[in-house]
């Protein structure tokens, strides 16, 4: 992978303020054209990393290139390049909405006032308004139509969403995908996994202040098992005894199981035997990719349980 | 049928007590957000009466001193500061006459900005919503905020009270004394209590009862010119600092103006809770207006947004610059006719200059400067401010590099400092001396851009190296130079100790002459201040709240 293909390129990145650790060897990877999901529970270090990113804060050490360049040393340069959207927008109360846009815009080298006007549209925003009176949902659209509004080669969003109602995710959902269509790059901090799905390409998942999980989405799902709930003829214990079956739990004739993507077929087949009458199977999502590195657990003892899981595929693909 | 409306009534009575729950929960939380803040305003205010009685037991020593001081100590200029000299032939009288009316509009300060910290601006950041979603009572929270602020004033008015007992002044005149202080307070709780209800936000609020206390002070500014002799105009009762004033602590001690001053605090009050059910949480009674849907051309400016941020105080500040320079000038005059160039209180006031105007201009140069240097300081309190709320980081995340987006702010502050000066002395001349005198002192006022200098540089540092800290500490720095610089003297500071002070070191002119090594060095101090917290701004972590 040259520079030239990736927008981002984060390697072993620290940071820490005063006593605490906020990165402690972060990798991120954005290549570009692609969407890529970022995420984290809160205070993981998703909007510090952004904030390097953006020359805002210093990183103590690491390799950090976006576009091709150094946030801190050249961030004049790469921000005529970038577009941000923060997840806490602070405006100024005295200036209306559309002053705020143009200030933003400006800054970014001038603004695109028909694409402007029709993103005012679809979000639904009255410019004319003092910032002050608007609500917080209000003050991230005029972030995020002064960024889609630019012709930006990558945008770093931190949690663009949050405020906003499901009928202007949709909208945001849209943008996105017009952005991608044009070929620029996106970085998406979220908490919504749905939003996520829909959108990413590929995904990083941190935990205090360190990757985790990172891959494309497709894959990552491939190295996760399956859930499936069958309703067999007569009690379902006996599945106990199936090579390639974890965490099972009975409930008379009902059993709900997961099993990984190498053991599939046995599994069927052994299935077949028990004269199964319904057979439901869900996908690994998003959400329980995320909630098997976290389920409150801190760093320490989630290694323990990821070497549970390793024991349970005794032989698969991880 | 009956125990329904048995029931009714029930609701209906406990309904009004109800909307007081939790008043002294809420005083509680105030007082501990705001107890350090109360007792420095009280204590500051209350010590003055020692200190300057003090001054003046050294001034006049003598009761023929005093009688002689009452045969011209009414002026136009002193009934236009400080109210008519009605019992300038005793040390009370003289007391009230030195310090009642500072003592009295400080107050009405300190209640403003109590009452809008604690009521609009909480509104304004989301506290009071939390706090009122809580179980507490309607009212509670305002009734609590009005009670605190209220308390500094009776709090204050006893301190005095009890310090002009403690002075051996007479017993009725010293509790006059206290109680017109206090009375002027507690009505500008209320007048600020109404500002909060229908101003939307905690400055909007805070301008409209401070532009109030303006107005009230120069309608009894021109009662007092008005009066003939020391007897009161019918004026001045169309400002409760004039009602307060015709209390006349030590002359005829009266009692009854004070009924007026509460009457006013608790309507006053009353009228801003009613206003208040009848508006939302975090709206105002006056209409929110819109604005233009784009940016104009001057917003697109780094330093064209920050000329249009500064706006409003800009004006504000050159507008007060014109009115000082103005009502310095031709008070100047009056004030030599008053004092006797032998008096120890002149000497110590005005030094031992070429002669007694230049020696009051002087002083009023040094207004200027010091008003300039408030002007400085606040501006670049802005940037910082600019980078606390996080508008900065939007900033940033633009093509905009650091070195500009505060040298933006350093121009705005330091240029208009500068015209401040310049406006302000050119003023002062041109109403002291004629058109002839302005461009010269102009220029004697501009001879302390220096020192406005250093208070950015000292803002600047911090700016890089304790951002979190740095307006306080440009504050206090300030403050420390303006009591040095105008009390030094009355404070028996030896003139070493005050010519090592940004506004002491530069030479008072037109009193003294001019030398410029103070200027070149307080210029050197406040560039290599400034080189070093831009050199560290540059290199460290932004810093949001």
């Amino acid at each position: 992978m040259s520079t030239n293909t990736q927008a981002i390129s984060v390697n072993d990145l620290h940071k820490h303020f005063g006593r605490s650790m906020a990165l402690a060897g972060l990798n991120l990877q954005v290549e570009a054209g692609q969407v890529a999901g970022f995420l984290g529970p809160n205070g993981s270090g998703k909007s510090t990393t952004i904030r390097i990113l953006l020359g805002l804060l210093r990183a103590d050490s690491g390799n950090v290139k976006m576009l091709g360049g150094d946030p801190w040393n050249d961030a004049v340069a790469l921000h005529r390049r970038i577009a941000y959207v923060p997840g806490e927008v602070a405006l100024w109360p005295n200036l209306t909405g559309g002053q705020a846009i143009g200030i933003l815009s400006s800054l970014r080298g001038g603004v695109d006032t028909a694409k402007r006007d029709s993103l005012l549209e679809r979000f639904n925003l009255d410019p004319t308004k003092k910032a002050r009176s608007y609500s917080k949902g209000n003050r991230q659209k005029v972030a995020l139509v002064a960024a889609l509004a630019s012709d930006a080669e990558l945008l770093l969003l931190d949690e663009p969403t949050s405020g906003l109602d499901p009928l202007m995710e949709q909208v945001f959902t849209a943008c996105i995908r017009e952005a991608k269509e044009q070929g620029r790059s996106v970085l998406l901090s979220s908490h919504i996994f749905a939003e996520v799905e829909k959108l990413c390409d590929t995904v990083t998942i941190i935990r205090e202040g360190v990757t985790v999980e990172a891959g494309r989405l497709d894959d990552l799902r491939h190295l996760h098992r399956t859930t499936i709930t069958v309703l067999l003829a007569s009690n379902a214990s006996a599945l106990g005894t199936v090579p390639g079956i974890n965490d099972l739990v009975l409930d008379g004739p009902k059993a709900t199981f997961t099993v990984g993507a190498e053991d599939l077929g046995e599994v069927l087949e052994a299935l077949s035997r028990y004269s199964p009458r319904s057979l439901v199977s869900a996908p690994p999502s998003l959400e329980d990719l995320f909630l098997r590195h976290y389920g409150g657990l801190p760093l320490e003892s989630a290694a323990t349980t990821s070497g549970r899981h390793a024991h349970a595929h005794a032989g698969g693909a991880r | 049928m009956s125990s329904e409306t048995a029931l009714g009534t029930v609701r209906g009575s406990s309904a009004s007590t109800d909307s007081l729950t939790g008043v002294g929960m809420v005083m509680r939380f105030i007082l501990r957000r705001n107890w350090l803040r109360l007792l420095i305003w009280a204590a500051v205010l209350a010590v003055m009466i020692p200190i300057v009685y003090g001054s003046q037991q050294e001034a006049f020593p003598t009761q023929a001193a005093r009688d002689a001081y009452a045969q011209v100590a009414n002026t136009p200029a002193v009934a236009a500061m400080t109210g008519l000299p009605y019992a300038a032939g005793s040390l009370g009288g003289i007391l009230v006459i030195k310090i009642w009316m500072t003592l009295a509009v400080a107050l009405g300060f300190a209640s403003i900005f109590l009452v809008t910290r604690n009521g609009r601006a909480d509104e304004e950041t989301g506290r009071t919503e939390l706090l009122r979603s809580a179980a507490l009572g309607r009212y509670a929270y305002s009734v609590a905020n009005y009670l605190v602020a209220g308390s500094l004033s009776v709090i204050t008015g006893l301190l005095v009270s009890l310090l002009c007992l403690t002075l051996k002044l007479p017993t009725g005149g010293s509790w006059i004394m206290g109680a017109s202080i206090a009375g002027t307070g507690l009505a500008f709780v209320a007048i600020s209590a109404i500002c909060g209800q229908l101003a939307t936000t905690s400055r909007g609020a805070n301008s409209l009862a401070v532009a109030l206390l303006a107005l009230f002070y120069f309608i009894r500014a021109g009662a007092d010119l008005q009066a003939i002799g020391t007897d009161p105009s019918a004026l001045s009762w169309f400002s409760p600092i004039g009602w307060a004033q015709n209390m006349r602590s030590f002359g005829q001690d009266n009692w009854w103006p004070l009924l007026a001053l509460l009457g006013l605090a608790v309507f006053g009050c009353a009228l801003a809770l009613r206003l208040e059910t009848r508006r939302d949480l975090g709206a105002g009674i006056l209409p929110e207006r819109g604005g233009p849907a784009t940016a104009s051309a001057l917003l697109a400016n780094p330093l064209g947004l920050v000329l249009r941020l500064q706006r409003g105080s800009l004006l504000g500040w050159l507008l007060g610059s014109l009115v000082a320079g103005l009502f310095f000038g031709s008070v100047a005059r009056a004030m030599t006719a008053v004092l006797d160039p032998e008096n120890p209180f002149a000497k110590s006031f005005v030094g031992t200059g070429h002669n007694l105007l230049d020696g009051v201009m002087g002083i009023f140069v040094l207004f200027n400067g010091l008003l300039a240097g408030a002007f400085a300081v606040q501006a670049l309190a802005a940037a910082r401010s600019e980078e606390e709320s996080g508008r900065l980081e939007s900033q940033l995340a633009g093509s905009l590099s650091r070195v500009s987006w505060l040298f933006s702010h350093v121009l705005v502050a330091g240029l208009g400092s500068a015209v401040m000066l310049l406006l302000s002395g050119y003023l002062t001349g041109v109403s002291s001396q004629g058109a002839a005198t302005g461009g010269a002192m102009a220029a004697d006022s501009l001879a302390y851009w220096p020192a406005v200098l250093l208070m950015l540089g000292v803002m600047l540092f911090g700016q890089g190296y304790f951002p979190r800290h740095s307006t306080g500490i440009a504050w206090a720095v300030y403050g420390f130079s303006v009591m040095t610089a105008m009390f030094g003297g009355l404070l028996s500071l030896s003139t070493d100790v005050i010519k090592a002070t940004p506004f002491g070191a530069i030479p008072r002119l037109p009193a003294e002459d001019f030398a410029p090594l103070p200027l070149i060095v307080l210029s050197l101090i406040a560039l290599v201040l400034a080189a070093l917290g831009f050199r560290r701004f540059r290199a460290r972590d932004l810093m949001p709240e």
